[in-house]
């Protein structure tokens, strides 16, 4: 077989013979050319048998996936909500081990509350500086001022990490639209 | 579910998009989309139709919940049908069809048995020309397996060959010339309906 008929009947293939498909000197060579030409009609045929040969479309998967979509959901919002409940109950453990077992006064000592509260907060921000600047300082005097270059550098490719991660969570979070 | 004109209207990827936000209808339009092209390849994959429908809604069902981790750079017909091409193959090497055992003589004299499908799960018993149901069913089955396969993926699964080419790893040129030689086979072999 010469190789343009070759090529016309690969492509009178991939059309199913519909030769209005190809281009004008490949309409001209298939006019021209016996064999080109019965390929042509041969593929149409073909396309029409595979056409029916399709079965018709069932509405009862479309119908069986949509109903099983609900029960996949609730499932992936389950998984979503292990770490917010693991996160929780690591917050309830922390809070109990520092503060003891919350009593009745407990609710006056927040902030809303009382002063007390807004100042005991206040103070752990200002023990919370005074240990950073301290732990930076410690840190700067016992090591070499390139390691913590580095260790700075791999933080914040970390944090950029953690930002990524939340930013895609965010979008594929279950419970962003429709429940 | 109803698919509204304008979810139909919408590419694939845009319903990706509207799915990955939670929009469940667009996921529906999706199903609605592939579903008979997706049995009608399973179909032909596992030689049962009932089975088909069943492993379809699962792949559906599957691509839902893994539709996080899809990737937006491949289409989404090569990945469901990557989806369900692997659940038809699982199914087949874990479970043995219900089939119905016939013999035949080859060309050696010898008899050798044929398997096909049971009759009522035949996935082209909706073909009027009985004839030419088993004829196209028989001349698919003895077609080499790596064209049957891209058979399948064109004519029951509806791909564009740059489509199969992506399911199959394979140059766009080699699935033309696979094809037309497949071609060749078929047209020959049904020349009687042709």
């Amino acid at each position: 077989m010469a190789s343009e008929c070759q090529a016309i009947q690969e492509a009178l293939s991939e059309y199913r013979g519909e030769v209005v498909r190809l281009g004008a000197a490949e309409r001209q060579h298939v006019d021209a050319c016996p064999g080109c030409s019965e390929v042509a009609a041969a593929e149409k045929a073909l396309g029409l048998i595979f056409r029916d040969a399709l079965a018709p479309a069932d509405p009862s998967v479309v119908a069986g996936v949509m109903s099983a979509l609900r029960p996949v959901r609730i499932r992936r919002r389950v998984v979503a909500f292990v770490p917010v409940a693991a996160s929780l109950l690591v917050a309830v453990v922390g809070a109990l081990l520092i503060g003891g077992v919350p009593g009745s006064g407990v609710i006056s000592l927040l902030p809303g509350w009382s002063t007390r509260g807004w100042s005991a907060v206040l103070g752990s921000i200002s023990d919370w500086y005074g240990v950073t600047s301290t732990g930076v300082a410690a840190a700067t005097a016992a090591m070499d001022p390139a390691f913590l270059a580095a260790a700075g550098v791999i933080g914040l490719i970390g944090l950029a990490g953690v930002v990524a991660t939340a930013r895609r969570w965010r979008k594929i979070s279950p419970w962003r639209k429709n429940g | 579910m109803a698919v509204t004109g304008q979810t139909e209207k919408l590419s694939d990827e845009n319903l990706v998009e509207l799915a990955l936000d939670g929009d469940e209808d667009a996921y529906g339009a999706l199903v609605q989309r592939y579903q008979r092209r997706l049995t009608a390849f399973l179909g032909q994959l596992v030689g049962d139709i009932e089975l088909a429908r069943e492993l379809s809604q699962e792949a559906f069902i599957r691509a839902w919940s893994a539709l996080a981790r899809f990737d937006p750079r491949y289409r989404f017909s090569t990945w469901l049908f990557r989806i369900a091409h692997n659940l038809g193959i699982d199914h087949l090497r874990r479970r043995r069809l219900k089939t119905v055992g016939l013999y035949r003589t080859d060309s050696d004299g010898d008899e050798v048995e044929v398997v096909v499908a049971a009759l009522d799960k035949d996935p082209l018993g909706h073909l009027e020309n009985r004839a030419l149901a088993e004829e196209l069913h028989q001349v698919i089955d003895d077609l080499r397996p790596e064209y049957r396969e891209l058979v399948l993926l064109r004519h029951f699964g509806g791909l564009s060959y740059q489509e199969i080419a992506e399911f199959k790893e394979m140059p766009l040129g080699t699935v033309k010339n696979k094809l037309f030689r497949a071609h060749s086979v078929l047209r020959k072999a049904l020349a009687a309906f042709i």
